[in-house]
């Protein structure tokens, strides 16, 4: 009986243990129409951004944004337009984050899927591109 | 031999050579020539003070007209160098301190005197390791002062160096100043000026030539490149008030100011005004921009607040286009307005008082304005929009002729009243093609930060004709009209009251239960139930170009949903409708019908039947589709075991589709349509 009663609770013990780690996991590749129409906005905006990055005018920040690095980069007549892209595109990223979270059923994960995103985009990011680490800028 | 072992030491001079303060700050080098000013009149004084055959004392304070000296120590040695060496932990002149003052007076050499310091501290700025050297030898030619230091605004965390050399006048009260080869250069900024300082009995003049300077701020969003101009100022005591004026006159170069983009040099701003502490007053400031025209403006600023108490801003007959590309499309670059072609002039006042917009008024005359996006276009616009915090205003707008997309606007004049934050009309007509739209009963405020509007809407009967032809539809006839009863929009949601109804084909297109959520913003989502009625199936297939059929068209889609625009919910179904009218459907609809049901569908009648006749009776025929997501569940007007019948025919000759492919993905059913209408499906009949 005692050892029956060990068994149940030993299982008890196992099943809670095991649940803590079936850990949702977000589903980063969520899909809906505003997600879609997010990406597709950043898409077009990213062909304007490309140059900037290149030339190390912008960068990428260690919260999932972007900033402006450098603007004496870009010149004068242009620095406007680098200002608003820059402002726009962040714009997109709070709102991706926050539909990716919604879209998972869970809109307090949004800290968090800002934060895979932030370390997301730094990987994909090109040679030569920058990106801060401890508040620095750092050449990839 | 005076000695001074006293708590306090206070030596009174009853003369002082230039009494001089420049008052206000404009320009950004301004703080520097202040401090080499001020420095260069103590100095001027002080030969005449230490004049004596020899001097040894210390003090806790020492008071000099306005410089106060502070644990000073004071030697002269007239014997061996003729020296005279001043240290002090501080020296104090007016709100500047520096810290560690070692001042060094050589007499032998009639005379030259050094200033160093380890630093100054003003409120404006920090100096570090200042050198005032005062060179009174006779062997020069005329006497002169140099300065040297590095600085930086107490905002800032960079150093900058600064230096200037001045030649001294034999009249130091009177005469003209010249003071050349001055440099502010740092990381982010350096401007080589020179600089022509008129003493004045309680003032100042001073004309100031800086040449391919540049500077920006850290973030850049505030720079200049390659300036070259001249700044004229001269500032006047009277009493407690000073007076001033400044003249800018800018050569070369271009000017980034967020979010404003000066690239035409050929500008010049003259201003004037008066200070009494903390209040800065512009009485006339006038900004002639190259390209735009003429900008006057007053204001009044606290200096210690920052704040403007009050703006007044005047622009008369300015070129609309200079205008909308220097100040307006900078700021409208992501809205409608942001891509434009203007012509024209506009007068524009605008009042500011206590951060609170007082009023304003914009008049337009003869301009043209064209969306480069071709969305909108108004030509010899005329308009005169006035706005008062304090009471209602009346509005007018007027065009000759316009355009909505491609819709032709005829003549319009449009009036409201505008009540500070509100706007009301009883009546808005737009005259559209040969009909109009009306708007009644309209009324918008801005509440917090959100807009609050509603209105009712009236279509007058457009003919369909040049309505398609406008927007290069399928050609159509008949009369379009309709009405929306009421929109309201608030919390960033549009919702409409009853049902907003058009007449078209013969019957009757219905939507009910709209709600827009976000319409502006990102990802809108709509919400609706649509009605269709007693629609002409003969008008609606002629006219795009399905086949004939003859009969009428109901239908109903409820709850549709779109997200950003695209549909993912409904419940939709299109079918004809019972009645004793003609229900017949020619062999080219048939097979178009056909294509609509997807792979599988079939026309349930041996092919070389069809063949010999044009048209077939039918008893009923529909398509429904129910939209979960991406997938739509089609269905017809009877079920059958392996799918569903789209047409069902009656006596003969007669005809019967049935569709088998139940799920079909949006995108697929869209394209299927697409094939269809436009036109090239040509029915092949075997």
């Amino acid at each position: 009986m005692t050892k029956q009663l060990m068994m149940v609770l030993f299982s008890a013990v196992l099943l809670m243990s095991s649940m803590q780690f079936v850990q949702a996991a977000a589903d980063l590749e969520a899909n809906t129409p505003v997600i879609s129409a997010i990406k597709t906005s950043m898409q077009t905006r990213h062909v304007q951004l490309q140059s900037h990055y290149s030339a190390g005018a912008i960068g990428l920040t260690e919260d999932g944004m972007i900033a402006v690095k450098d603007a004496g980069a870009v010149p004068l007549s242009q620095r406007g337009a680098l200002a608003g892209l820059v402002k726009d595109e962040n714009a997109d990223r709070v709102r991706l984050y926050k539909e990716i979270a919604v879209a998972n059923g869970h809109p307090e994960w949004q800290g968090e899927i800002q934060s895979t995103f932030a370390g997301r985009w730094i990987d994909k990011a090109q040679a030569g591109w920058f990106y801060q680490r401890a508040g620095a800028w750092v050449k990839k | 031999m005076l000695s001074c072992a006293s708590k306090s030491c206070v030596i009174k001079k009853s003369h002082l050579p230039i009494d001089i303060v420049v008052p206000f700050l404009l320009f950004r080098a301004m703080p520097y020539l202040m401090l080499c000013m001020l420095s260069g009149f103590f100095l001027l004084a002080s030969p005449k003070a230490y004049a004596l055959s020899n001097i040894s004392m210390t003090a806790d304070v020492i008071q000099y007209d306005d410089v106060t000296l502070s644990q000073a120590k004071v030697t002269i040695d007239l014997n061996g160098n003729d020296q005279a060496v001043v240290d002090a932990n501080t020296l104090e002149y007016g709100t500047a301190r520096l810290d560690n003052a070692h001042i060094l007076l050589d007499l032998k050499a009639n005379t030259t005197l050094l200033i160093q310091a380890r630093q100054i501290v003003t409120p404006q700025f920090d100096a570090r390791n200042p050198n005032i050297y005062l060179d009174y030898r006779s062997t020069n030619p005329q006497p002169s002062l140099t300065f040297n230091a590095e600085i930086k605004p107490i905002t800032d965390t960079q150093w900058a160096t600064f230096k200037l050399n001045c030649l001294i006048p034999a009249q130091k009260k009177t005469d003209t100043w010249h003071c050349v080869d001055g440099l502010y250069h740092g990381e982010r900024v350096n401007i080589p000026f020179t600089i022509d300082f008129l003493p004045q009995p309680k003032g100042v003049e001073a004309s100031i030539q800086f040449t391919q300077a540049s500077f920006s701020d850290v973030s850049g969003l505030h720079a200049g490149e390659k300036l070259t101009g001249k700044v004229m100022l001269s500032a006047q005591q009277v009493q407690s008030i000073w007076h001033w004026k400044g003249v800018f006159n800018w050569q070369e170069g271009e000017l980034f100011w967020q979010p404003f983009y000066f690239g035409k040099a050929g500008n010049t701003f003259d201003i004037a005004g008066t200070y009494q502490s903390p209040m800065l007053t512009v009485e006339k400031a006038n900004l002639q921009i190259n390209g735009v025209g003429n900008l006057s403006a007053s204001a009044d600023i606290n200096l210690k607040t920052k704040a403007f108490n009050a703006i007044r801003v005047d622009a008369r007959e300015v070129d609309f286009a200079g205008l909308y590309q220097t100040f307006i499309q900078p700021m409208a670059q992501k809205s409608v307005f942001g891509n434009l072609k203007v012509s024209g002039r506009a007068d524009w006042h605008f009042e500011v008082k206590d951060l609170q917009p007082q009023n304003f008024e914009l008049n337009i005359e003869n301009a043209n304005i064209e969306d480069e996006n071709g969305k909108f276009g108004f030509t010899n616009l005329n308009a005169h929009i006035p706005w008062d915090y304090n009471g209602p205003k009346q509005i007018f707008l007027a065009y000759e002729r316009g355009h909505l997309l491609k819709l032709p606007l005829g003549i319009t004049h449009l009036s409201a009243e505008v009540n500070r934050y509100s706007i009301v009309t009883p009546q808005l007509r737009l005259p559209v093609l040969d009909g109009a739209l009306q708007f009644k009963d309209v009324s918008a405020a801005w509440i917090g930060n959100g807009m609050v509007w509603h209105l009712q809407m009236k279509l007058e009967p457009i003919s369909m004709n040049s309505f398609s032809k406008a927007l290069g539809w399928p050609e159509m006839n008949g009369k379009i009209d309709g009405q929306i009863p009421l929109v309201t929009y608030a919390n960033k949601q549009l919702n409409m009251d009853g049902q907003m109804q058009f007449n078209m084909f013969k019957g009757m297109i219905a939507m009910s239960d709209l709600r827009i959520d976000n319409p502006i913003g990102v990802g809108p989502k709509l919400f609706a139930n649509l009605t269709m009625r007693d629609i002409d199936l003969g008008d609606l297939t002629r006219t795009f170009n399905f086949g004939s059929i003859e009969g009428k068209l109901e239908g109903d889609v409820k709850d549709l949903r779109l997200e950003n625009w695209k549909p993912v919910h409904m419940d939709a179904i299109v079918q004809t409708a019972d009645g004793k009218h003609t229900k017949k459907v020619s062999q080219r609809a048939v097979e178009n019908i056909t294509a609509l049901g997807g792979e599988g569908t079939a026309a349930a009648l041996q092919r070389t039947f069809l063949r010999f006749f044009k048209e077939f009776n039918y008893e009923k025929m529909g398509l429904s589709c129910q939209l979960r997501q991406d997938i739509c569940k089609m269905g017809g007007v009877e079920s059958t075991p392996s799918g569903f019948v789209i047409v069902k025919g009656k006596g003969a000759p007669s005809v019967n589709v049935n569709g088998f492919t139940q799920y079909v993905s949006w995108k697929d059913l869209l394209a299927r349509i697409q094939r269809i209408t436009d036109g090239n499906t040509k029915a092949i009949v075997d």
